[in-house]
C-alpha cells in the first residue's frame, strides 16, 4: 500500500476547515436527523440478521456454559410442574371468574392502549438504548412507553426519526419514575411506593423506601400512576438485593429488570397511555 | 485514494453494525467490545509514520460511531479519534519505534 504524501500547510489548513464545516453541517438538526434516518433505513436488513444471529449464538454458548446445571434444573422443573398441576386445579375456578370479570371490564392490553408493534434491530453504543424499526411515519411519538406482550416495561421512546426510533431502556441513568412494590406472594395488603432510578449497564435501583417497610428478595415492582411518565400496572422487575446502611434512613435496593435485553426481539409502543 | 476511502467506509460500517447488533449479545463484565476503536488503533499503530490512513480511518470510524451511538453531538467520536490518531503519530514519530515481525 502506497502511503499518501505529506500534505502542505495550505492543504492542512483546508483540510482542517473542511472538517469544521462538515461537523457544523452534520449537527444541523434537520440534516442530523435525515442522515441518521438514512443510515438506519439502509442498515435495517443487515441489523435484523445480525441481531437475530447474535441472539441465537448467545443462547447456544449459554447452553454450553450451563450444561452441568441443566440436569439439576430439569429435576427442579419437573417438581415445579407437579406443584403447578396441583395449583392449577385450585385456580381453575378463579380463572373462570377472572375471565368473566376481564370481559366485563375490558382489561386487555389492546383495549387500554393503541399499540404499535416494532422489531428491535440493535443496541446503541455506550448507552442503555435500543433501535426499533418504527418511526414517525408509523405514528410513533416521543415519550411513548415501550412494553413486551407480557406487559413488562422496556423503556420509553426518546428520539423519533422517519422510519426508526430510539427507545431509552429503564436502566438508562436519566430514567427516574414512580413504582409500587408488591410482595412476592402477591398480597396487595400493603403497597409500598418508591422510585426507580436507572443505574446504567442494565441495572436498576429502587430508592426512597424507608427502613420501616419490609422488603424482601423476589418482591415485584410495578409502575404507579404518580409520576405520570408510564401508565399504571406495568411490570418493571423484581427485588434482587436489599442492603441497609446504618446512617441512612432508606434501603439500598437493586432490581432485576423483568425484560432480558438479549432475548428481546419485539416491543409494543403505547401511543395513548391512559 | 477514492478506492481506499470506499473500502474504509464499508469496513467501518460493517464493524459498527456488528458491534451494535451482533456483539450486543455478548457483554463481558457489562462491557461490550468496541470493534471500531480497535480497528482505528490497529491501523494507526501499524501504518508507516508518514501515512495518513490512520487519520482517515479515525474520521470514518468516528463518524459511524457518532451515527450509531445516539449522542446528540455528531462529531464527538470523530474528534476523539482524530486526537487519538494524532497522539499516536506524535508518539511514534518522536519517541517510540514498534518492531513489527
Amino acid at each position: 500500500m502506497k502511503a499518501i504524501t505529506k500534505p502542505r500547510p495550505k492543504i492542512k489548513f483546508r483540510l482542517f476547515l473542511s472538517i469544521i464545516l462538515l461537523l457544523i453541517l452534520l449537527n444541523l438538526p434537520f440534516v442530523s436527523a435525515k442522515i441518521k434516518n438514512l443510515f438506519y433505513s439502509v442498515s435495517l436488513p443487515l441489523q435484523k440478521n445480525f441481531w437475530s444471529s447474535g441472539s441465537d449464538t448467545a443462547v447456544f454458548f449459554k447452553t454450553i456454559v450451563n450444561y452441568k446445571k441443566l440436569a439439576e434444573e430439569n429435576r427442579n422443573l419437573e417438581l415445579k410442574i407437579k406443584e403447578l398441576l396441583l395449583l392449577n386445579y385450585e385456580v381453575f375456578d378463579l380463572r373462570k371468574e377472572n375471565k368473566i370479570l376481564r370481559k366485563a371490564l375490558d382489561l386487555g392490553l389492546e383495549t387500554e392502549f393503541q399499540l404499535i408493534s416494532a422489531e428491535v434491530t440493535g443496541r446503541y453504543i455506550n448507552s442503555d438504548a435500543i433501535f426499533i424499526n418504527k418511526g414517525s411515519k408509523s405514528g410513533v411519538v416521543k415519550g411513548s412507553p415501550a412494553v413486551t406482550e407480557e406487559k413488562m416495561l422496556v423503556g420509553k421512546v426518546n428520539e423519533v426519526y422517519d422510519n426508526f426510533s430510539k427507545v431509552l431502556l429503564l436502566s438508562d441513568r436519566s430514567m427516574v419514575f414512580n413504582v409500587e412494590v408488591v410482595k412476592a406472594e402477591g398480597s396487595f395488603d400493603e403497597i409500598v411506593p418508591g422510585i426507580i432510578n436507572g443505574a446504567g449497564n442494565f441495572q436498576l435501583e429502587l430508592k426512597l423506601i424507608p427502613k420501616e417497610k419490609e422488603i424482601e428478595e423476589g418482591d415485584s415492582t410495578i409502575t404507579s400512576v404518580l409520576g405520570g411518565i408510564f401508565p399504571k400496572g406495568l411490570y418493571v422487575g423484581s427485588v434482587k438485593e436489599v442492603k441497609g446502611v446504618d446512617i441512612e434512613p432508606f434501603w439500598q435496593i437493586k432490581i432485576q429488570p423483568g425484560v432480558d435485553i438479549n432475548n428481546l426481539n419485539k416491543v409494543f409502543l403505547l401511543t395513548n397511555p391512559q | 485514494m477514492i478506492i481506499i476511502v470506499f473500502v474504509a467506509v464499508i469496513l467501518f460500517y460493517i464493524l459498527t453494525l456488528i458491534q451494535t447488533s451482533f456483539l450486543a449479545h455478548f457483554p463481558s463484565f457489562s462491557v461490550f467490545p468496541n470493534l471500531t476503536i480497535f480497528a482505528v488503533l490497529l491501523i494507526n499503530l501499524l501504518e508507516k509514520k508518514q501515512g495518513y490512513y490512520g487519520l482517515l480511518s479515525s474520521l470514518i470510524g468516528g463518524f459511524f460511531l457518532d451515527i450509531f451511538s445516539g449522542s446528540m453531538f455528531v462529531g464527538f467520536y470523530m474528534i476523539i479519534f482524530l486526537f487519538l490518531s494524532l497522539f499516536i503519530k506524535f508518539i511514534l514519530k518522536s519517541n517510540v519505534q514498534i518492531a513489527m515481525f
